[in-house]
């Protein structure tokens, strides 16, 4: 399958054929009802996180002590809550903060992750030895507790769940992507490439890196989702999202508070979060195909 | 395998120690030192500083960190500041109720994920199989709070629509009421163990997907096993290094769901007590149950990566060791 | 025992992969069925024997000593296959089961068929490991510890040890070395023979055929088309499909175009 598409386009070899690959993945997702729904999923997030920057049906600081603890009425959707404060408001200003915690910790994940990956499969073996056995020793260590020792210093933050998640995940990514990273670095191509002169570094920009790519981004995609689950659980744990910031985990954790009060009312944070993480597992599962040029014949014709 | 295994203690004991390393710094790079967040605010310069010589703190910090050090190795894991107990007794108590919990919720698991897992690989029916396959999928996806608070409503006494499991703390004797104290760790263990299940049965229909393509089950069945013989009695077996990998890492994933778990249902385990002595800032309880979790599970994925050896004679045998 | 198979088409995703396939295989007799890679013979193999993968749907009859099989329970076909039927794999690093020693791994057919005490299974094992050409002291090893030859030895083994009337080997010999290859081929052909049981022999290779079987049906593309005696087959091949085939095994066991004027 090492289709040699570098022979023509000499100026910008990467960029273009990539694009393209990315729009045929994109139309196989779409191709799937799976697919379409994770897709319109993540537009709707998209799309609330903005509108909530500029508008809110109610303000998030509106506290009306004369009625707390609401269920649903005309002003109030989804009712409110203990200070009388609109939950529909909190639901949507909420989905900002976990967006930009999803993104920066997948983000944070996939470096680390790529780094780890690229010096596991390094020349020297002393590199390769040791961020192995790290990888190895520290896959065992949940998020949490990570969340938890960094929060001694921190305080309740979204950088503690940003860091901790970003660790976690991007020990995981190094693990999973290794035995791609090591089939392609142990490859003749690679092997004539370095004989041609090539430094290392711009073969494993090239030859390797590329080759783990698509488990990367499955593996991201589903990071994402779990990092949307984390931040609800760390923010109730004290240890997440201050108090104050409006996140769909302090949505949550208020709403525990609601349970005699108002039950259905429970239902909504707790939903969305579903909602959201299935549609982040449902893309990853649905890209792991359309990424995989056996099972997405559509992907053949453009390398 | 024994160079294996010995590979992997001298790992073990090297991560641990990094660990300490990095749990002890934790407490020291804080905001203002521990003795004047244990003091209060606003208090007399000769009270923060009594707690600093009380706690040691004066002392170099390569000296405290020996001290410590050479508590844990004799047990000794230090005196709550708070309330003057041994943090050992504690973490005892504590655990008794954590680790029943862990073990219910992985029995669960177990139980949920191994045998959806064989059904939906089984399965026929297009109907029957997305249904798995929803399953699969909402079920890993439910924050482990709001499972809990589902669960509250459907099944717990008082406010549950069928009152059947207390939803609220552990019974005042502890194991000494058994029958009680395993009837409020029902939903808890529930909660946990469900949420997983769900991801376990997703990673046991691919590996089952994937042997099941391969020849060893056309090989078992061409022997006279039916198809679901061959899934269960070899697909399983072959399956089961692979799966045991993914119980170590999910084990370690549980404890979030635990501490959450433990919060919700006011269970005074050590998820809820390590949040309890953070807020309160008993740090010398908090650095020591911090690095208890740590070395447990560590030594969890030294025991999960022994028995994946163990369990696959292609590995075993290969007695350079892999890596 | 016999093969008899009538319009015999298997579907994957609706995809069809084999068409109307007949052929027939008698009491006691070695056939081949031949055709390249990707021509539908393993599925027809896999139909015969009910291990079609789940999207796969067979239609037509084909019949294992007077037992249908297209449609038939689990129950039936588990009867059939490893008392009645033998089978051996093409790759048998990658069917025979890694954690099973290599005894108990030709025991296994025994165990689930036979109601025999212990003793009496060892006996026959390594009475059938000697047959085989296996040394006894390999029983206690586990087949990733074994050479190529010495794997394939444990599949025909295992195929053989219920002394089943037919044998189904699906390219047996492909993952071998061609001295290799020669050597299996003569351990089958004399071990069907000496049990007077009937064998399918599916490859892609004509000069495998010849040594193994007396007739055979070429397949290409899902169809029969093209039967006959081997000999006669591989000497004067009449169609288009059968003339590449033969030259193809010209060309990479017989060495050289010289040949091809024959």
């Amino acid at each position: 399958m090492a289709a040699d598409n570098g022979g023509k386009k000499v100026a910008a070899p990467a960029l273009a054929p990539l694009a393209r690959k990315a729009a045929v993945v994109l139309r196989s997702i779409w191709a799937r009802g799976e697919g379409r729904f994770a897709l319109v999923v993540l537009a709707l997030w998209l799309a609330v996180s903005l509108i909530s920057l500029v508008w809110t049906p109610q303000s998030l600081w509106s506290t009306d002590g004369y009625h707390v603890w609401q269920g649903p009425t005309a002003a109030h959707w989804l009712g409110t809550d203990g200070t009388g404060s609109d939950v529909l408001s909190w639901l949507m200003a909420g989905a900002r903060t976990n967006l930009l915690i999803a993104v920066l910790a997948v983000a944070l994940a996939g470096v680390l992750g790529m780094a780890l990956t690229a010096a596991m499969v390094s020349r020297s073996a002393t590199v390769s030895g040791v961020s192995a056995v790290l990888v190895d020793a520290l896959i065992s260590i949940p998020t949490v507790l990570i969340a938890l020792i960094l929060a001694v210093p921190m305080g309740a933050s979204v950088a503690v769940i940003v860091i901790a998640c970003g660790i976690g995940y991007g020990l995981n990514l190094a693990r999973i992507a290794r035995p791609q990273a090591l089939l392609a670095a142990n490859s003749g191509y690679v092997d004539s490439a370095l004989a041609n002169g090539a430094s290392w570094f711009s073969v494993l920009v090239r030859h390797i890196m590329p080759n783990t790519m698509p488990t990367m981004t499955v593996q991201l995609s589903l990071s994402a989702g779990t990092a949307v689950l984390a931040e609800s659980g760390l923010t109730y744990l004290g240890v997440g999202v201050p108090s104050g910031v409006p996140s769909w985990g302090h949505s949550l954790a208020t709403s525990v508070k609601f349970i005699d009060v108002y039950p259905l009312t429970v239902l909504w944070p707790g939903l969305i979060v579903t909602v959201v993480v299935v549609a982040l597992n449902v893309f990853g599962d649905v890209l792991r195909d359309a990424v995989d040029p056996v099972a997405n014949p559509a992907l053949r014709e453009v390398a | 395998m024994r160079r294996f295994i010995i590979e992997r203690l001298a790992l073990f004991i090297g991560a641990l120690a990094g660990i300490s390393v990095v749990i002890f710094a934790a407490l020291r790079i804080l905001p203002g030192d521990v003795a004047t967040v244990m003091a209060g605010l606003n208090s007399p310069p000769d009270k923060v500083a009594r707690i600093r010589a009380q706690m040691g703190l004066d002392r170099p910090l390569v000296l405290q960190y020996g001290d410590w050090m050479g508590g844990l190795l004799r047990g000794d894991f230090g005196k709550s500041l708070l309330t003057g107990r041994s943090v050992t007794s504690t973490v005892a108590m504590r655990a008794s109720i954590t680790f029943p919990l862990i073990v219910m919720g992985l029995v669960v698991a177990l139980a949920v994920g191994l045998s959806l897992g064989v059904a939906a690989t089984l399965a026929t029916r297009p109907a029957a199989r997305s249904c798995f396959h929803f399953f699969g999928i909402v079920g890993g996806s439910i924050p482990a709070l709001w499972g809990g608070l589902l669960l509250i409503l459907l099944f717990s006494r008082g406010t549950g629509l069928i009152g059947l499991f207390p939803s609220q703390g552990f019974p005042q004797r502890g194991w000494h009421d058994t029958g009680a104290a395993l009837l409020s760790l029902v939903l808890p263990a529930l909660t946990v163990g469900i949420i997983d299940g769900a991801s376990l049965m997703r990673y046991t229909r691919s590996a089952l997907a994937d042997l099941l393509s391969s020849g060893y089950l056309d090989q078992a069945m061409a022997c006279g096993y039916t198809r679901r013989q061959a899934v269960l009695r070899v697909g399983l077996r072959l399956a089961m290094p692979q799966l045991v990998s993914v119980v170590g890492l999910m084990f370690a994933g549980m404890v979030t769901g635990v501490m959450v778990i433990e919060n919700l249902f006011a269970l005074p385990g050590i998820g809820y007590g390590l949040v309890t002595d953070l807020g309160n800032r008993d740090l010398i309880a908090v650095q020591s149950e911090l690095f208890m979790l740590a070395a447990f599970f560590l030594a969890m994925g030294f025991v999960v990566d022994v028995l994946h050896r163990l369990l696959d004679p292609r590995l075993k045998s290969s007695l350079e060791g892999g890596r | 025992m016999a093969i008899e198979v009538s319009g015999l088409s298997v579907d994957i995703g609706g995809r069809p992969i084999v068409s109307d396939v007949a052929m027939g295989v008698a009491d006691g007799e070695r056939v081949g069925l031949v055709g390249s890679s990707g021509s539908g013979k393993s599925m027809i193999a896999k139909a015969l024997l009910g291990l079609l993968p789940r999207q796969a749907s067979a239609s037509g009859s084909a019949r294992l000593g007077g037992t249908e099989v297209i449609g038939a329970d689990e129950t039936t076909l588990a009867g059939l296959r490893g008392r009645y039927v033998g089978v051996v794999f093409q790759n048998p690093g990658s069917s025979l089961n890694p954690v099973l020693s290599v005894g108990r791994q030709i025991e296994l057919p025994l165990k689930l068929h036979y109601d025999l005490d212990a003793g009496d299974r060892h006996e026959r094992v390594m009475a059938m490991m000697r047959k085989v050409g296996l040394d006894a002291s390999l029983a206690g090893r586990y087949p990733h510890e074994l050479s190529g030859g010495q794997q394939q030895r444990v599949g025909i083994a295992t195929a053989l040890i219920t002394s089943p009337r037919l044998i189904i080997a699906d390219e047996p010999t492909t993952a071998l070395d061609s001295i290799t290859q020669r050597q299996i081929v003569d351990l089958l052909v004399s071990l069907v023979d000496g049990a007077g049981a009937s064998m399918l022999f599916i490859t892609h290779d004509f000069s495998v055929l010849a040594r193994a079987t007396s007739r055979c049906y070429v397949l290409d593309r899902g169809r029969i088309v093209d039967s006959g005696q081997t000999a006669g087959l591989l000497a004067s091949p009449q169609v288009a499909q059968s003339r590449r085939l033969v030259e193809a095994a010209r060309k990479l066991t017989l060495g050289g175009p010289d040949m091809e004027t024959l």
